[in-house]
This record gives C-alpha cells, structure tokens and sequence, in this order.
C-alpha cells in the first residue's frame, strides 16, 4: 500500500466565504490542506469561531467551497450524500424514537429499514453498553449515554470517515473523561477514521494521535502535532499524568490565539 | 437535625393525601355552583334582583327539562355540534396540511409571510358576515366560519412548529444523504406535534365561536341562533339553557381533542 491510498480524506486550498455575493462577505476558511490517514484520530483545535463548523460543513458537502477541494475516498466532494459521519455537539437525538429507531436513523435515510437495520442497530447498542435501553426514549437517558447513541446513530451506517465536532463539551467532566475514553477505544474498535474538533488541548491529546492548530478566522492551519507518547497501556485519563503531555499541553496553548476578551488582546502565556 | 426518613412520607401516605385533595376540590366546586345558584335563586325570590333581566335557575332548570323532552333543544344541539365538528375537522386538517407542506418552498413562505402576519392580527371572527354572504344561510356557512377561521389558526400553528425544528438536526439529516421530502417526513412533520396539538386545543373555541356567531348573524336553527333569538324575546330562561348546552358541548369536545392530544404525544 502506498501512503496516497492510505489517505481516506484530502482537503487542499479548502476555501469558504459566507455571504460572498454581498456587500459584507465573511471569510471564515482561508485555505486548509490535511491529511487524514486511515484509522486515524486527527484533532482540529483553534479557538472559538476561527471555522472549525465550517470546515466540518464543507466536508460534509453541506457547503459549497469557494477554492480548493475536499476529497473523501478518492471522490471529490459536491453536496452531501452521507459519504462520512457527522457528530455534534448535541446529540441531536429524536425525541419522540426510541434508542434503537434513533440508531437506525441513517441505514432508513439509505433505504435499509425493518429486520436488518434494526439487527446492526441492536447489535452495537449490545455491544457498546446501551443494552436494555432499546426501547426507552432518549428523554430517559443521561447526557453521556445519549452522546453514546449518537455515536451509535453514526456507526451504524459504517462511514469510514467520521468528523466529531465538540461532542464532549456539553457534559460534565467525569462523563467526559470516560467517554473520550471509550470512543476512543470503538473507533478503534470499528477501524474509523477520525477528525476531532475540539477546544480542550488535554481531550486533543488524550485521543488524538495527530494534532493540526489552527489560527484564528480565516482558518490556515499553523502547526501539526503529533503525539507520538501513547501506546497500548495508554488511555485517556492516565495519559494526563505523562510528563510529554504537560510541555505539549503548554506548546499548543502558547499557539492558540485566543482573545482575551477582557484585555482585548492576545493571550501568549507559554 | 430532621431526620428525613421519618418525616417524608411514604407512598400510601402520599396517595390518600392526594386522594382527599382531590376530593376537596370536588366539594368546593360543587359547593361553589350550588352557592352562586342559591344567591341567584334567592336574589329573584327575595326581590332584588329582576326575573326578566337574568333569568332564574328553577326557571332555567325546568325549561331545560321541557326542551328537552319536546326535543327542540337536542335538534338545535345537533346543528350546532354537526358545524362545529364538520367545520373544525375540514379546516384544522387542511391548515395542518397546508402549514408543514409550506416547509418544503421557502420561497413561498416568504412570499407568504407578511400576510400570514396580517390575518394573525386580525380578530378572524370578523370575516363571518363576508362568509355569510358566500355561503348563504344554511348550515354551509356556519361549517365555513368554523371551518376558515380553524383553518387559519392550524395553519399558522403548524408553519411556526416546522420554522421551530433546530436546523442542527436538519443538517444532521442532510448529512446523512436525506432528501428534503425524508427530512419532511422524518423530522419535521413529528417535530411539529406539539404545536400541531395546541391547534387543535385552540380550534375547539374557534369553531365554537365561528358556529355560534355565525347563528347569531343568520340561522333558523342551532343553539346559537337559540339563545340571540330568546334573547330577542327577553325570554332569559332559554338563553340561559342555550348558553349551559354551549358549554356541555365545550367539554365533550374537549374531551375528545385530549383524547387524540395523548395519542399523538411523543
Ligand atoms: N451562516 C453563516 N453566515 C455568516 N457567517 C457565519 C455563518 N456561520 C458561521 N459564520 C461565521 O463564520 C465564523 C466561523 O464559524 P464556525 O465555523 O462556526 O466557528 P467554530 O466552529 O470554529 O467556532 C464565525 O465568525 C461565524 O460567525
Ligand atoms: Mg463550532
């Protein structure tokens, strides 16, 4: 295999401007090339509103680039046609399905409904710890097992490309560690290849195995990082304790160019 | 220092409290009909109140009786509740329809929009006379007033419950690969049952008022053409049971429309 074949997702000169034809055009992606490989967990930081969503909407196909191209299995992208899976913040669960109804939700979008969707569904709920809540609405879940549906609802309809945008931000700490944790051992698990929005440095390092920096917006990527001081024994809660984690931690942070709202200026702590 | 698991109730404990509330507030309802009734009944007996103006509740009660038994008083119920139903059916289902379809072209939403503004503003009852007109003095009309007032109010409803859908979830499902007419179907027709439903809560008392209006302005028959014409003829009695037989009908109804509010609860 060479290394090209080994790429599941090209963006190249990526470009998006909102708004173009108007008097006021918002730039928010200037050019963006990455590589994601397969199996790969690659994580976006950069600081809020730099277009980070928007890069994960052009990829998705839900909008059009204004330069460049994105390529997702070798096709370039045009409009979306579910060719990668597309987490969010919210779970975005409906609430009016049960668990398993909402976990089939994309094989139905593709025409498979009955037996067999609901057979690949009930089988990664077993396997992924949801068992027994098959049939309960997502009202009666917790935020993190709802978060776990989501990412069930994604798996289910096997993309090999999945982009996670922030899906950890609306929960509580400890349900947030186990998470990471645990989604990071079923991308494995599932062989997925992953791109990572987040804005918490230690989740990027704890689950990533590179990491791109982004500047703010327009986005252009400044700098790639690659954590290369996990392995096996690693996880997502003691790789906090490595001492590498601490002076990556403290790199990418002095990289980030995050306003400071209150001095109006840019924060370089190092 | 309380200590909790002696003073919390348990559950048996929790039920009968629950059960002699409720049971209170039944005493109290009824003992507040059987009072104002008393009052009313004694202020004509005594004097100070005129049986011709108001009316008197053994009067009411046995008029009642008597156009219940000649049957006049059913037939005029029947009317009625046949252009209410007739007309809440016809225009809350083709509102409903009419609003979620109007998701799929935004184009016409928008062309849509400031009229839809303006007939939310304005007091729908006044189109009945226009109605009248049209339609002509049967029952067609009345059917027609409940039905376009109901139709406007579901409408509304339902185009403001598909514009209410988190557009995050819209995007999830067009990154799925959806079509918009399985994004339709899928997320917001479901997505909109609430305000669906309380369309239907609010086109119970439309329909209602279109049916009655509507009598008022011209009808042979039906309750409310019952209680403007007793009315005319200071016969306060009648109006009184044309009003009591407005409001049985109000709560049949309403028990039906909580009925199809608890089946289509998600
Ligand atoms: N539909 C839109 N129209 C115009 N500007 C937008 C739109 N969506 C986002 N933006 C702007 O683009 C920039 C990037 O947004 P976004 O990609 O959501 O940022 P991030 O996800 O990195 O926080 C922001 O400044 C935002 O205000
Ligand atoms: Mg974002």
């Amino acid at each position: 295999m060479t290394p090209q074949d080994d790429i599941v997702l090209r963006a190249s000169g990526a470009r998006v401007v909102y708004n173009e034809d108007t008097a006021h055009p918002v730039e928010a992606v200037r050019s963006i090339s990455l590589d994601l490989r397969r199996s790969e967990v690659l994580a976006l930081v950069g600081p809020s509103g730099c277009g980070k969503t928007t890069l994960f909407n052009a990829i998705a196909g839900l909008l059009p680039l204004q330069g460049g191209r994105v390529e997702v299995g070798g096709q370039q992208v045009d409009k979306a046609t579910g060719h990668v899976g597309y987490m969010l913040q919210k779970d975005l669960l409906l609430p009016w399905r049960t668990v398993i109804d909402n976990v089939t939700l994309g094989l139905e979008i593709r025409g498979m409904r009955g037996a067999q969707a609901r057979a690949i569904a009930s089988d990664l709920i077993r396997r992924y710890g949801l068992s027994g809540f098959e049939n309960s609405k997502p009202a009666a879940l917790s935020g993190g097992m709802r978060q776990r549906v989501a990412l069930m609802r994604t798996l289910a309809f096997n993309p090999d490309v999945i982009l996670l945008d922030e899906p950890f931000s609306a929960l509580d700490f400890q349900t947030r560690i186990l998470l990471q944790a645990d989604v990071t051992r079923i991308i494995k698990e599932q062989n997925k290849s992953v791109i990572l929005i987040t804005h918490d440095i230690g989740e990027a390092i704890s689950m990533a195995d590179r990491i791109v920096v982004l500047t703010n917006r327009p986005a252009t990527v400044k700098s790639v990082h690659t954590v290369s001081f996990r392995n096996a024994s690693t996880d997502a809660v003691n790789i906090r304790t490595h001492p590498e984690y601490q002076a990556m931690f403290a790199k990418i942070w002095s990289e980030l160019e995050i306003i400071d709202e209150a001095k109006g200026s840019e924060n370089k702590v190092a | 220092m309380v200590d909790a698991t002696t003073t919390a109730p348990n559950k048996a404990e929790t039920r009968t409290k629950q059960t002699s509330f409720r049971v209170r507030v039944l005493v109290y309802q009824i003992g507040l009909l059987v009072g104002i009734l008393g009052f009313w009944e004694a202020g004509i007996r005594l004097g100070y109140l005129e049986a011709y103006i108001y009316g008197v509740p053994s009067g009411v009660a046995s008029a009642f009786a008597s156009q219940l038994l000649d049957g006049s008083l059913l037939r005029h119920f029947w009317v009625t509740g046949q252009e209410v139903v007739i007309g809440f059916l016809i225009g809350s289902l083709l509102g409903t329809i009419s609003g979620l379809l109007l998701w799929l072209s935004p184009l016409w939403a928008r062309v849509l929009h400031p009229y839809m503004i303006a007939l939310n503003g304005v007091p729908k009852i006044a189109l009945a006379p226009l109605i009248i007109v049209w339609f002509g003095l049967g029952m067609e009309s009345k059917i027609a007033i409940a039905a376009i007032i109901t139709f406007i109010v579901a409408f509304l409803q339902a185009h403001k419950g598909t514009q209410q859908i988190d557009s995050d979830l819209i995007r999830l499902l067009q990154s799925l690969g959806a079509k918009p007419l399985q994004i339709f179907r899928i997320v917001v027709v479901p997505g909109s049952l609430p305000w669906i439903v309380s369309a239907l809560r609010l086109n119970v008392g439309f329909a209602l008022i279109g049916a009655v209006v509507g009598e008022y302005i011209s009808a042979e028959e039906g309750l409310g053409h019952k209680v403007y014409y007793s009315g005319q003829l200071y016969d306060l009695n009648s109006v009184w049971v044309g009003i009591f037989s407005l409001m049985i009908m109000a709560l049949m109804l309403e028990v039906v429309v909580s009925w199809i509010e608890k089946k289509l609860q998600w």
